[in-house]
């Protein structure tokens, strides 16, 4: 009986092995590309974007992929980050529209589930199901309502067209107020017994027990809006003030080196966030139950 | 001075489930009350009703003089222990002592200070970096009361503080909450579902039966004479017996035919019975297993079927009839003899121990008869307080 076990065991390990690898793939031949020099990146990729005819370009039949560069350079870096102050900026818009989302996401969604949480009633469980209803939709459901809400408000082709919708996120709303409905109702009827005001019970009482909750959802919703393409293109059509998300897709054939190493600095805020609240993510997303009914 | 007063208090639930049911009560300054009962009696709701996290739906609620029915609960100065103790457990133990106090604006100083009191008046002291999730069941439990008496309230009101403690630890902090009360003597409503609990801790018992008051009274009172069938049942243990019989009435004597048996009646019962002009009729007669005699060839004979040794007495569970009599027989000079499954015993009953129950509305007949009301039980009959603590002979 043990062997088949130890089989399947082996055979799962395996197949998981691969899997991993493949998802690892991109991001290691990002990675270890974005510090080739622009010529190794040229006699290896030359035939991926060829230009055919009337400057449209297409993927060409042979590549060679190349993990390992023959010389470590950084010159893709130096040339991203104090010779092209372009990619620096687009950089920056990304960062001003993705932290006031994230900031504006984590006081509306705590409030509101406060609200849910501590007022149960008909009224609120039908404005709660609505919550739940609307994170069902995918996002792109919402874009033309989005757009045309934008226009009315004057705000279209500003960065309140992306800001905006993106504070007011049911998701957010949902995870936070399963999360603060299992704080005990004893601790907040002690907080009332011993003084606390109704701020002063969500300030002091809930919101530090809802820290793994609300280090989750900054994560996701910073993961989320730091990759956003249609929004930009669809709400805020001045190049000027896109994201490098949308940027990065306009970077043309001969600067693909630089296309690696913009694509590693692009990594780095998300990944950084991740590694260091990914404790707290699991145990957030868990215990709001999300993951375990 | 922290009198409450309780004034037909009434709460109903979704305009048609009634939890506490026209309940009237003055607890006296520096009194200990216990309310007692099943679970869904209405005891913690009571409490909570005083505490202010229940609005109530008739009658009044008043503190120190003071009516407090629209007064919110950070208001009422009283503190409450719960019985999940309900500790911040972000905060350190000194932090979930002196928040109380910090929102209360007193310095930092004062705060300090009247933290390390409460600490060690409860020997936490070593404790208060820790947070709640680094203590033990008991440790907690500490830190609870120390949170509430950190602030001098009025009154305490203790939900069931004790529930989530094992046997040991209970008896330990039951203890220590006496020693307490002994300390800071100020007035006590003690929430517990364990008559042993309530015996042992209560200036008065108050015992409560689906949202109904039905007695309250010091535990002497309720232990030895109680106001109706539930309460004779509910306290004390093991359960007092109850056997049918018939109460008969012969000019100005009664007496009691029990199992074909004729037995005498105490002359201070018999002079309540005819206070009272009670009816000859159909009654429950209860009768305390401690105050059943184990004799010689002499009353009632049954076949024993139980046998509990609890160390200091024997609990003898003895068939006679359709009946199940509970007899405790105590250790003497020397320990009590060995029983056997199946022996057959002769036992009789104290005659002035014998409590004498309505068959039809459960009340005791020694008692003054309810007026009569529709659907209702009858009003509990409230003691006076006593001066000082009773404490049963033997609950």
């Amino acid at each position: 009986m043990k062997k088949p076990r130890l089989f399947g065991r082996t055979a799962l390990t395996i197949l998981a092995a691969v899997f991993a690898l493949l998802f690892l793939l991109p991001t290691v031949l990002t990675i270890t590309n974005s510090f080739m020099t622009q010529s190794e990146i040229t006699a290896n990729y030359g035939q991926v974007f060829a230009t055919v005819k009337q400057g449209t370009s297409y993927i060409a039949d042979t590549i060679n992929l190349k993990f390992i560069p023959d010389k470590v350079s950084f010159s893709q870096y130096i040339t991203v980050l104090f010779r092209s102050p372009d990619y620096l900026l687009k950089f920056w818009n990304s960062v001003i529209l993705v932290v006031p989302i994230v900031i504006l996401q984590l006081i509306i969604a705590s409030v509101a589930a406060y609200g849910f949480t501590r007022w149960r009633g008909k009224v609120s469980d039908v404005i709660f199901f609505s919550y739940v209803i609307l994170m069902l939709m995918p996002y792109q459901v919402t874009l033309v309502p989005n757009y045309l809400v934008s226009d009315w408000l004057g705000i279209l082709n500003t960065r309140w067209a992306i800001i905006l919708p993106g504070a007011f996120a049911p998701f957010s709303v949902f995870l936070l107020t399963k999360f603060m409905r299992r704080i005990p109702n004893s601790l907040i009827e002690a907080a009332k017994l011993d003084g606390s005001s109704e701020f002063q019970i969500f300030k002091n009482i809930c919101l530090p027990q809802c820290r793994s909750a609300l280090y989750s959802i900054a994560i996701l919703v910073f993961i989320d809006y730091w990759n956003m393409v249609e929004q930009p293109l669809i709400l805020l059509p001045d190049a000027s003030q896109q994201p490098l998300s949308v940027y990065l897709s306009t970077i043309n054939s001969g600067e693909i080196g630089i296309a690696f190493a913009i694509a590693v600095i692009y990594m780095i805020p998300g990944l950084l966030l991740f590694l260091h609240g990914e404790e707290y993510l699991v145990e957030g997303i868990a215990h709001s139950g999300s993951v375990k009914g | 001075m922290a009198e409450i007063t309780l004034t037909h208090v009434k709460k109903i639930y979704d305009k048609s489930v009634v939890a506490v049911q026209d309940f009237c009560m003055e607890i006296q300054d520096k009194e200990f009350i216990v309310l007692v009962g099943p679970s869904g009696c209405g005891k913690s709701t009571t409490l909570r009703m005083i505490a202010g996290l229940e609005e109530i739906s008739a009658g009044e609620i008043a503190i120190g003089g003071k009516v407090v029915n629209r007064v919110p609960p950070k208001d009422r100065d009283i503190a409450m222990v719960f019985q999940d103790y309900a500790l911040y457990p972000h905060m350190t133990v000194y932090d979930n002592i002196a928040y109380g106090l910090k929102l209360r604006k007193f310095p930092r100083r004062v705060i300090d200070q009247k933290v390390r009191e409460a600490a060690e008046i409860l020997d936490i002291t070593d404790l208060l970096k820790r947070k709640p999730k680094a203590l033990s069941g008991g440790q907690r439990q500490r830190v609870a009361i120390g949170r509430a008496i950190v602030r001098s309230p009025k009154a305490f009101l203790m939900d069931e503080p004790l529930s989530n403690l094992d046997a040991k630890l209970r008896n330990q902090m039951r203890t220590e909450i006496i020693k307490l009360r002994q300390r800071i003597q100020t007035t006590f409503v003690y929430v517990t579902h364990d008559q042993t609990e309530a015996m042992t801790l209560g200036d008065r018992i108050v015992i409560m039966k689906e949202g109904y008051v039905q007695q309250i009274g010091t535990p002497r009172q309720v232990f030895h004479d109680p106001n109706n069938l539930f309460v004779a049942g509910f306290i004390g243990t093991p359960q007092m017996n109850f056997f049918h019989g018939e109460l008969h009435r012969e000019g100005e004597t009664y007496f009691l035919e029990l199992g074909g048996t004729r037995l005498e009646i105490a002359e201070e019962k018999q002079q309540h019975l005819r206070q009272y002009d009670v009816p000859a009729q159909p009654v429950v007669a209860g009768i305390r297993p401690e105050h059943v005699l184990l004799t010689e060839g002499e009353g009632f004979s049954g076949q024993v079927d139980v046998i509990e040794m609890m160390g200091s007495n024997t609990h003898l569970h003895v068939r006679f009839g359709d009946e199940e009599c509970v007899i405790v027989v105590p250790d003497g000079d020397e320990p009590v003899r060995e029983f056997q499954h199946g022996e057959t015993v002769q036992f009789m009953f104290h005659a002035d121990r014998i409590h004498l129950f309505s068959r039809e509305t459960e009340q005791n007949l020694e008692h003054a008869p309810a007026a009569p009301a529709a659907e209702e039980p009858a009003p509990a009959t409230e003691e006076p307080a006593p001066a000082a603590a009773e404490a049963p002979s033997e609950p």
